[in-house]
């Protein structure tokens, strides 16, 4: 219900905000778009490790290599992926497997998809077309092309017949659970699954993923650091998705920036993050460092909003009030209560309100006291093994609710992107500026940057109301 | 039993050395069969697992068969390592360059020369190199290629079923079959098979193939999912050889096409992701669009 109504307002007032906005020195757009599409298609390379030369040239060989549990297990190594360093160590190189991508469709089998779902062939429906994609998406892969009306965009085209047989394969859950449970003993895997399931097939729909995008482009145009693709929805399908072409560093690059770089950065990824949940109640579900692009001062696009997901303020309640009495109350039972009407510990467990903040604590280690701090790597991974250790004095009683799934995989691969980027800042006060019960003022330059973005906002929402 | 615990996914590392080494880097030729052979395109079929327990289940049915392996060999002791080393020749004889292929068979054939017996249930004597027992050894295992390929695996038409028994009549002939023993089509095939005698379960074959559906040692996730394996190529068997097991009739929506694949894609999963076996298929893959492509320009 939320997910309706706050997107209709964003709708209705966007053409209203864009006046004031231009007037911003801080408008994001130019950044990307006063450079000439032909430069932005130049400048978006093609990445070297695709094996063009084991191209894939028909729908039984992208079967072969993705069918049959091969592309649903894939998409879940990827999930995974920043979990690693807790699973039982045979399953390592079976996830390191699964995180290679799948080789790209040759130029033939991927012109065929365009021209089945966009009614002609690439050549003709675009001004310019690159045969070969510049990326691996996980059930598809992106080309660089501009349109006939001259817009620099990225193409992402679906394999053919994978939705399909992904959700066939996803109904065989027996066998799914069987694999999951191998490969990450301390897991819920029944409320992984369903969840995970949910997820996946609405990824399989590109228009949905086209919903996601809008969404979140609309909510964040002209924010002074954070950079949504806004979608072509004439050249979007099913199985074709159409949105603006941005160029920018990989995470890789990144990992190499001067610390005062990749402290911006961080702190960036951590706004979205918290905005996305508090102001949008959406979270962009794959924390995946290939699904950022960096240009530097803190600025960043997202990329990729298949697997998103939309919370109710039911949801969030608990949430919010867990970390209102562990981190301003410094209530354990308070905390304790708000844990257990969430779902996650059984009430009445058997262990003692210590040992309750003792555990639980350590997710809220970054904003427990205002002061600056470091994520390092170690304390990255230590938040994610104690996530999933079977065997602490909590694990008979405690639970992941299905709800909350997808947001604890979001939240462990934001800490190990985090943690990558051995980021420092005071994330208390960054976190309290987005909390609902604190609503802090702006505590940093790209905070400041954000208010005077949320000013602007508000009074072309008013302008948009009075006309 | 005492037995250490092991990880699943070791058990098909010898299977993956197997298949790394087999299909060799630096070949000094296309093998015995060659890129744009249809042995090359059947064997690296993903079903392949599914089609060998067939033909085990299949071989185990010759008591003389069975009985040289029952006597000789470490089948009992290291069934994971017997798997591969078959597995093993097999792949070498495909993908490997001439070289290779017959230096394997010099090999299997010097053991089989020192496999000689009675069987105990028959009271017949048995040799491994007897052509007419490596006859059966063969039938057994192309048959069962043919029908799991056909069933489960990739494209497989009649025409190129037929092709393909032709094509392997060279891996009969290689252990010492005379070529004109060896059934060249799907039809000659099977007529062969029927027409063999001496078919029972011995106690040799029901303890074996015991084994096979279910190894000592693997962990409770993978067994789950290799005694599924085991139903399903017992659910392939001809129905002379079910009843000769006392196997039930499968539930067929067990044997369906779709189910059977995710089973085998999981599984395959896990044993590409081992180190050697993903490049090793790359290999193999650019060899055949190579072969192709070549075929092409000058055709």
């Amino acid at each position: 219900m939320t997910r309706r109504s706050s997107k209709e307002g964003i709708r209705q007032s966007r053409l209203g905000r864009i006046a004031p906005l231009a007037r911003l020195g801080l408008r994001v757009g130019g950044r990307y778009l006063a450079r000439s599409p032909q430069l932005i298609f130049a400048s978006v390379e093609r990445r070297a490790e695709l094996r063009n030369d084991l191209a894939l040239r028909s729908a039984e060989e992208v079967a072969e290599e993705l069918g049959s549990m091969k592309g649903v297990l894939m998409k879940l190594g990827q999930m995974a992926s920043y979990v690693d360093e807790d699973m039982p160590q045979t399953f390592r190189s079976a996830m390191a497997r699964l995180q290679h991508s799948a080789p790209p469709m040759s130029p033939a089998l991927a012109s065929s998809v365009i021209l089945e779902e966009l009614g002609d062939a690439p050549e003709r429906v675009f001004a310019r077309w690159d045969e070969w994609p510049f990326a691996a998406a996980s059930i598809g892969q992106v080309h660089r092309a501009i349109t006939l009306d001259g817009r620099a965009v990225a193409v992402k085209v679906q394999y053919p017949g994978i939705a399909r047989s992904i959700i066939s394969d996803l109904r065989n859950v027996a066998l799914l659970r069987r694999v999951i449970k191998a490969a990450f003993p301390g897991m819920d895997t029944g409320s992984f699954i369903e969840e995970l399931g949910e997820r996946l097939r609405e990824e399989v729909d590109y228009l949905l993923e086209a919903d996601n995008q809008e969404y979140f482009a609309q909510y964040y145009e002209g924010h002074p650091v954070i950079h949504v693709p806004r979608v072509v929805r004439e050249l979007s399908t099913a199985r074709v998705l159409t949105t603006e072409l941005v160029s920018g560093e990989r995470f890789e690059k990144v990992l190499q920036w001067d610390q005062h770089e990749r402290d911006m950065a961080a702190e960036t990824i951590n706004r979205f993050v918290s905005r996305s949940l508090y102001r949008l109640h959406a979270f962009n579900g794959d924390p995946h460092p290939g699904n950022y692009l960096f240009h530097g001062r803190g600025r960043v696009t997202f990329l990729d909003f298949g697997l998103t997901k939309y919370f109710t303020d039911r949801d969030l309640a608990p949430l919010v009030e867990a970390l209102r009495c562990l981190v301003i109350e410094n209530d354990g039972a308070c905390f304790r209560s708000a844990l257990e009407r969430a779902g996650f510990l059984q009430a009445g467990a058997p262990v003692t309100t210590e040992t309750v903040v003792d555990r639980f604590g350590l997710f809220y280690s970054t904003v427990l006291s205002d002061a600056p701090m470091t994520i390092t790597p170690a304390l990255a991974s230590a938040i994610v093994r104690r996530f999933f250790d079977a065997k602490g004095p909590l694990a008979p009683y405690s639970d992941v609710p299905r709800s909350y799934v997808i947001l604890q995989r979001i939240n462990l691969g934001l800490y190990a992107v985090l943690g990558s980027l051995n980021a420092t800042a005071n994330w208390r006060r960054i976190g309290a500026e987005m909390w609902p019960f604190v609503n802090a003022p702006a505590s940093t330059p790209i905070g400041e940057a954000e208010a005077r973005w949320e000013r602007q906002r508000t009074e072309a929402d008013k302008v948009a109301a009075a006309r | 039993m005492d037995q250490q615990p092991q990880t699943s996914v070791n058990h098909m590392e010898p299977l993956a050395r197997a298949f790394s080494r087999s299909v060799s880097e630096h070949p000094t030729d296309g093998g015995l069969f060659g890129p744009q052979s249809i042995v090359w395109r059947v064997h690296r079929d993903r079903s392949f697992p599914l089609a060998g327990l067939r033909s085990l289940m299949i071989q185990a049915l010759h008591p003389l068969a069975m009985a040289g392996v029952a006597e000789h060999s470490n089948w009992r002791e290291d069934p994971f390592g017997r798997v591969a080393a078959t597995s093993g020749y097999i792949l070498t004889v495909t993908y490997g360059d001439t070289a290779a292929a017959h230096k394997a068979a010099a090999r299997v054939r010097a053991i089989h020369s020192h496999v000689n017996g009675t069987d105990p249930v028959t009271g017949l004597a048995y040799r491994a190199g007897d052509p007419s027992l490596l006859l059966w050894i063969h039938a057994a295992m192309v048959d069962s290629i043919v029908h799991v390929v056909q069933r489960y695996g990739r494209g497989l038409d009649a025409t190129g079923a037929d092709r393909y028994v032709w094509e392997m009549v060279r891996f009969a002939e290689l252990v010492g079959v005379p070529a004109k023993d060896v059934p060249a089509s799907v039809a000659a095939l099977e007529e062969y098979i029927e027409s063999v005698d001496l078919l029972q379960a011995t106690p040799a074959a029901r303890d074996s193939i015991g084994i096979v559906l279910d190894p000592p040692g693997l962990d409770d996730d993978m067994r789950e999912q290799w005694r599924e394996l085991g139903q399903v190529a017992a659910g392939t068997l001809p129905a002379w050889a079910r009843s000769m097991y006392g196997y039930e009739e499968p539930d067929p929506e067990s044997m369906e096409r779709e189910p059977v694949r995710q089973l085998i894609g999981a599984l395959d999963v896990a044993f590409e992701s081992l180190p050697g076996v993903m490049e090793a298929r790359e290999r193999i893959e650019l060899r055949m669009r190579r072969a192709a492509g070549k075929a092409a320009e000058s055709g």
